[in-house]
């Protein structure tokens, strides 16, 4: 305790630590196995696919701005946009983000060099493009149209080449998805420092880890599933068929366990974020961190237990009770989290960054989906809003309010580690101000709409409910006007930024114990951990960070960042 | 100021631990796929599980059971290839080269003996079992492994040519494309255990 | 971690007030809340609607005090905890409290097992079998529903046999008709593919899932009973809407359920009139068609103004009298809708790709079994659709006939036309052995 860590092996002169500059953009442009270009690739191309998803999106809330169809021109355009806009917004953009910090941060945070197996990495990574593209190709043909879920016989006998377009893409990026995270675990088991034990390790770490096993247990039924609507579609067997002996439920079972745990795949990370960005920017150490670090692994086993609370209209009413049962549970371990965090910044001495604000945004947003996830879970309640916009609202303020915000929050707080520069802060707090907002009015009044009788994935809607969707309507044009303000920031902030240092923020644990892109090798020696990645408050902590500053060169009075 | 010497020391420890990382990561890294990626398989049996639900007998009325000698002879095979891979392995680590390629070979003749019967039960299915699920899972699941088992028995093949060539030694540091093949084998022979019993004995 | 190490975070005098201040406002905050719960539901139009409310109502409770009580220590420490000015230290080093977190793993189990308990008993009181469901006239009426793209048929089988000897089985479309008090029993089967059976003001949702045809479907079943609401005009009307994406007019999926005040009133105004319409079907075969017409599917694919039909995956029914004389040379209008009806692959009408369903005598989807007289009456009724028709409308007694007979070689010995006694038999075929074929994929090519 008494004994100040050394971050650094030392030994580097200032040059080496000068000649360390971002890489030339070609290197993005090709393959790479250093794991922060695979990172940055992860990132760019994520965010391409948000900003499709993100039109898609604005294309549904035209739609839905009159009770009638007239902005698009039939029922299957509108259920080709909200299908490949879940699908895009699920496989192509939130999951990939995440392997984009997941792959940047994690070695850092660990202080290894690079992910145990870089080529795998960079072969995972590479799938994701030519997967998304030929995704996008279906609407040369006739797009899928299934929704996100690709119920048969809806996607098997009564939907075009779109459809087999769309299941060989998620084919593609699922097996992505299983590499990516064979990586993770193998990075996060093996490569620590061995100073670093598993109970010292950063909360992202264990909440990568806790995904990627849901990951590798989880996806390979996606793809099983995904083989069998291949071949009902293309070789004529009747596994969904039930003229031909098939099961239609045979797919919602398979699909579900994936798709459920594929939430917890989707908002993990996000939490790993929050505890990373909470503790940091409130100067406190993580309230109850093994209890933290335990609730990831606890969801993610109770995760594979709850996927037929998605067929509770369609199960036999017998088996709905136990998945009701199971369902509910999953909400202590997200409580547990969610008490730690509060725990966490109560008493802190809190810095309102960018980074934080969307961590306290996340919670106060994150919270109200998981209420209403209780209420869906109560299944006389759940049979009344199952499939309306109740549902649309709930898994919007998981993934949006949970998971975007997150990414958000994590894009604040890395972005200095990734380009060397600080981003703009009060571009930052403006754009918090009107996605807070903007996504409120925009998800909140859908529960409403959703409870009076408005089922999810229509065009055309009672007319009684078109004050109600147009209000939703202008909140998500302001929502998706605020994320111009995020791109405007990052890409000004990448040539004009403050240059941020090694560790502009203070922190503790690993990654910013390097310059800042770290160079190459990430590290020019073993760094050795903190003995505590969240101890903040300590005079041996505050000499650990003094330390970094000192190996870097940054004498003057370390900034806070902001405030 | 450090030496010449002293450097070259330095870079050899430093060598000597990334490959031992390296190893330890290969095998965590199978590991992790072998409990992986059984899930797809594992997600095939949940397919023929459920299907079976909707037909009041198993296999269906009318439908012929499918014959037990030929696949029970090349679940045999399989197993004992297995075996010869695991001695394989053994003696290679012992450092018999020759005694290596024998039964690396036989286990190569094994699994495509394997191969080729689960072949000729795929492609005799009866037609009576075709019209139901019956077939159609028996179809999805040989065909789903018979894809993997080709893939694993073609590495196999090439870990063969290097071993004639003389590329890895008994160190184990040096063969992992050997233990690679080998694990990859094992779970081609475990995959099929669990097809074999819910395709012909769980009725 | 289990040691209280380090600083505990002081709460000031401030926090205190602030935090009995923000409790006093989250009491009434909540208290607010549960009063909003009737405008966010539609009206309570059955008796599990009720006990449904009441479960939201204690959800909402447990929900509010959650919401109140986070976001409220959210803004505490917001406002409490913020870093003042240049103050760069750091907070204290306080790493957990066993005491609290045990607290607060146990509390939320408690809470999860009591709303798992009531929900159970909630649900297990609305999904309990009924007795005597769907009684009318004392009897116990069958009452099937089907979903096809894109519309709801209902079908009541009355038990009640024509004169000469056929099952008098109502079809009333996409409205459900009940009274208040009748415990509704619904036997739900699909046509294509899943549909979801919702009725808002019921609280009620099932999804119709594809079976194999020839074991009778895969029938799902959905119960409720209406009950009465004060100040409502009876009958009244509530939407059914499909909460199922089943494609493209998936939205437009709608029908009603019209609750009748009392048994009275539901026979006075619905079963009675049906059944006297089906033992008396008008003489004139144009009147029988108009009603035979609507016995199929056929509005879920074809726009028919006159009918209010607004399926769009088919061609127009508009006016189709006056073109149906031009589409295949050498057949006259009355052949070419015969034939498009039983022998939809015929033709294609230019710009819909999609095969109309197979309808005929002995089509195996019962549902769309037509015998040789109901598609008389109906090539009857469709030859007025138009202004100048080209169907020879002077003698379609014996022309329509003929030219049924003429396309399909026919050897039925049918006397078409009818003779003033004999009361046609009903066209809707026994719906009870309805069956699903995942090919009848309700799409026109015809007129």
């Amino acid at each position: 305790m008494a004994t100040i860590a050394v971050p650094l092996g030392g030994g580097q002169s200032r040059q080496e630590i000068e000649a360390v500059r971002r890489p030339a953009l070609s290197e993005y442009l090709r393959w790479s196995v250093d794991h922060k270009i695979i990172g940055v690739q992860y990132g760019v191309t994520s965010l391409l696919f948000f900003i499709i998803g993100g039109a898609l999106a604005m294309g549904i809330r035209l739609e839905l701005w009159t009770p009638e169809l007239d902005f698009m021109v039939s029922g299957a355009a509108y259920n080709s946009l909200f299908t490949m806009h879940g699908t895009i917004m699920i496989f192509l953009f939130i999951i990939p983000m995440w392997a984009a910090y997941g792959n940047f941060v994690v070695p850092l945070q660990l202080g290894a060099k690079d992910m145990a197996f870089p080529w795998l990495n960079a072969f995972a990574f590479w799938l994701i493009p030519p997967a998304g593209v030929v995704m996008l190709l279906g609407y040369f043909v006739s797009p899928a149209e299934a929704g996100w879920t690709s119920y048969p016989p809806l996607s098997t006998l009564f939907s075009g080449d779109g459809q087999t377009l769309w299941a060989l893409g998620a084919h593609l990026l699922g097996l992505s998805s299983i590499l990516g995270s064979i990586n993770f675990i193998v990075t996060i088991l093996n490569m620590r420092p061995p100073e670093m034990t598993i109970w010292r390790m950063p909360l992202l770490c264990w909440a990568v880890l806790a995904t990627s096993i849901i990951a590798v247990m989880a996806t390979p039924f996606l793809a099983g599933a995904l083989t069998l609507l291949l071949l009902d579609r293309m070789t004529g067997t009747t596994f969904f068929d039930a003229s031909g002996g098939g099961d239609v439920l045979l797919w919602q079972n398979i699909f579900w366990f994936y798709s459920h745990p594929a939430v917890y795949i989707m908002v993990l990370p996000g939490m790993g974020v929050l505890s990373e960005v909470l503790s940091i920017h409130s100067r406190k150490p993580v309230f109850g961190y093994r209890m933290v670090g335990l609730s990831s692994m606890a969801i993610a086993i109770v995760g594979f237990t709850v996927w037929a609370h998605h067929m509770f209209t369609s199960l036999q009413p017998e088996l709905r009770i136990p998945f009701m049962i199971t369902t509910m549970i999953i909400a202590v371990p997200t409580g547990i989290k969610m008490f730690s965090w509060l725990g966490t910044i109560w008493g802190g001495k809190i810095r309102f960054t960018s980074a934080m604000l969307f961590a306290l945004g996340f919670m106060s947003m994150f919270v109200i989906g998981g209420i209403t996830g209780v209420m869906l879970a109560a299944l006389p309640f759940d049979i009344h809003v199952h499939d309306t916009y109740f549902v649309v609202s709930h898994f919007h303020f998981v993934l949006f309010g949970g998971s975007v915000f997150a990414i958000y929050a994590a894009l604040y707080h890395w972005f200095p580690k990734i380009t060397g520069r600080m981003m703009d802060e009060t571009l930052g707090r403006i754009h918090f101000v009107f996605t807070y907002l903007g996504f409120l009015i925009t998800f909140f009044p859908m529960h409403i709409v959703g409870m009076l009788g408005m089922p999810r994935r229509v065009a055309v809607y009672d007319p009684a409910f078109t004050d109600f969707n147009r209000l939703i309507s202008l909140a998500a044009f302001v929502l998706g006007f605020s994320t111009f303000i995020v791109l405007y920031n990052i890409a000004r902030s990448y040539f004009h930024g403050p240059i941020a240092g090694a560790n502009p923020w203070r922190a503790l644990t690993l990654e910013w114990a390097t310059t800042s892109p770290p160079p190459p090798t990430n590290f020019h020696d073993d760094p050795i951990p903190y003995e505590d990645p969240y101890g903040y408050g300590t005079k041996a902590a505050t000499a650990y960070i003094e330390a970094i500053d000192m190996a870097f060169d940054r004498r003057e009075a370390a900034p806070s960042g902001a405030d | 100021m450090t030496t010449y010497i002293e450097r070259v020391e330095k870079q050899k420890i430093s060598d000597q631990r990334a490959a031992a990382i390296r190893l330890k990561n290969n095998r965590l890294g199978m590991n992790i796929f072998q409990v992986s990626w059984i899930m797809a398989f594992v997600a095939l049996i949940v397919v023929n599980w459920q299907l079976r639900f909707n037909y009041s007998q198993w296999p269906p009325a009318g439908v012929p059971p499918f014959d037990l000698l030929l696949p029970s002879v090349a679940t045999l095979a399989l197993l004992f290839s297995s075996i010869l891979v695991a001695q394989a392995l053994k003696v290679l680590r012992s450092g018999f080269g020759a005694a290596f390629l024998v039964k690396w070979r036989l286990a190569i003749g094994l699994g495509a003996l394997f191969m080729a019967i689960i072949v000729y039960e795929f492609l005799n299915v009866s037609a009576a079992a075709m019209a139901t699920q019956y077939g159609n899972t028996f179809r999805l699941m040989t065909g789903f492994h018979f894809v993997h088992a080709l893939a694993i028995l073609a590495i196999m093949c090439r870990v063969y040519q290097g071993a004639n060539l003389g590329k890895y030694s008994g160190d184990e540091h040096d063969s992992w494309a050997v233990e690679g093949a080998a694990k990859l084998w094992y779970f081609v022979t475990f995959a099929w255990m669990l097809f074999y019993v819910v395709l012909y004995w769980i009725r | 971690m289990a040691n209280n190490y380090g600083n505990r975070p002081s709460i000031s005098p401030t926090t205190i007030v602030v935090a009995a201040v923000y409790l006093l406002v989250s009491v009434v905050g909540i208290n607010w809340f549960t009063t909003f719960i009737p405008g966010i539901f539609p009206p309570q139009a059955s008796a599990e609607s009720k006990s449904v409310d009441e479960l939201f109502f204690i959800l909402m409770i447990v929900g509010g005090i959650v919401f109140f009580l986070i976001q409220g220590m959210l803004l505490i420490s917001v406002i409490a905890f913020r870093a003042r000015g240049d103050d760069t230290s750091d907070g204290p080093t306080y790493h957990g409290n066993m005491v609290l977190e045990i607290v607060w793993t146990v509390i939320p189990s408690l809470v999860v097992v009591f709303l798992a308990v009531i929900s159970f008993n909630v649900w297990s009181q609305n999904s309990a079998p009924k007795a005597n469901v769907n009684m009318v006239n004392g009897a116990s009426i069958p009452i099937n529903v089907i979903g096809a793209r894109y519309a709801w048929t209902h079908t009541y089988e009355t038990g009640r046999l024509t004169p000469n000897g056929d099952a008098i089985i109502i079809n009333s479309g996409a409205n459900l008709h009940t009274y208040i008090g009748q415990n509704v029993d619904l036997s739900l089967q699909t046509q294509d593919v899943i549909h979801s059976y919702w009725v808002p003001a019921m609280r009620v949702k099932q999804d119709l899932l594809p079976g194999d045809p020839r074991q009778g479907g895969r029938p799902t079943e959905l119960r409720f009973t209406p009950v009465r609401i004060e100040g409502v005009v009876y009958p009244a009307e509530y939407p059914i809407v499909c909460a199922e994406l089943c494609g493209d007019g998936h939205g437009r999926m709608r029908g009603a359920v019209i609750v009748y005040e009392d048994e009275a009133q539901y026979l006075e105004q619905f079963f009675e009139p049906a059944i006297h319409a089906i033992l008396n079907p008008p003489a004139d075969p144009v009147l029988r068609g108009e009603v035979e017409i609507q016995n199929y599917i056929c509005n879920s694919c074809h726009v028919l103004d006159s009918l209010g039909w607004t399926g769009l995956t088919g061609p127009p029914l508009n006016g189709i009298a006056d073109r149906a004389g031009e589409r295949v040379p050498g057949q006259s209008a009355e052949e070419y809708i015969a034939n498009s009806i039983w022998n939809s692959g015929a033709f294609r009408v230019p710009g819909y790709d999609q095969q109309m369903a197979a309808f005929g005598p002995d089509v195996v989807d019962a549902a769309n079994v037509m015998t040789p007289e109901q598609l008389y009456s109906i090539v009857a009724y469709l030859c007025t659709q138009g202004e100048q028709s080209d169907c020879d409308m002077e003698n379609s007694v014996t022309a329509i006939p003929d030219a049924i007979m003429t396309v399909f070689a026919m050897e039925v010995d049918i006397t078409f036309g009818m003779s003033d006694d004999a009361a046609v038999e009903d066209g809707t075929p026994d719906t009870g052995a309805v069956e699903e074929a995942a090919e009848s994929n309700a799409q026109n090519d015809s007129a």
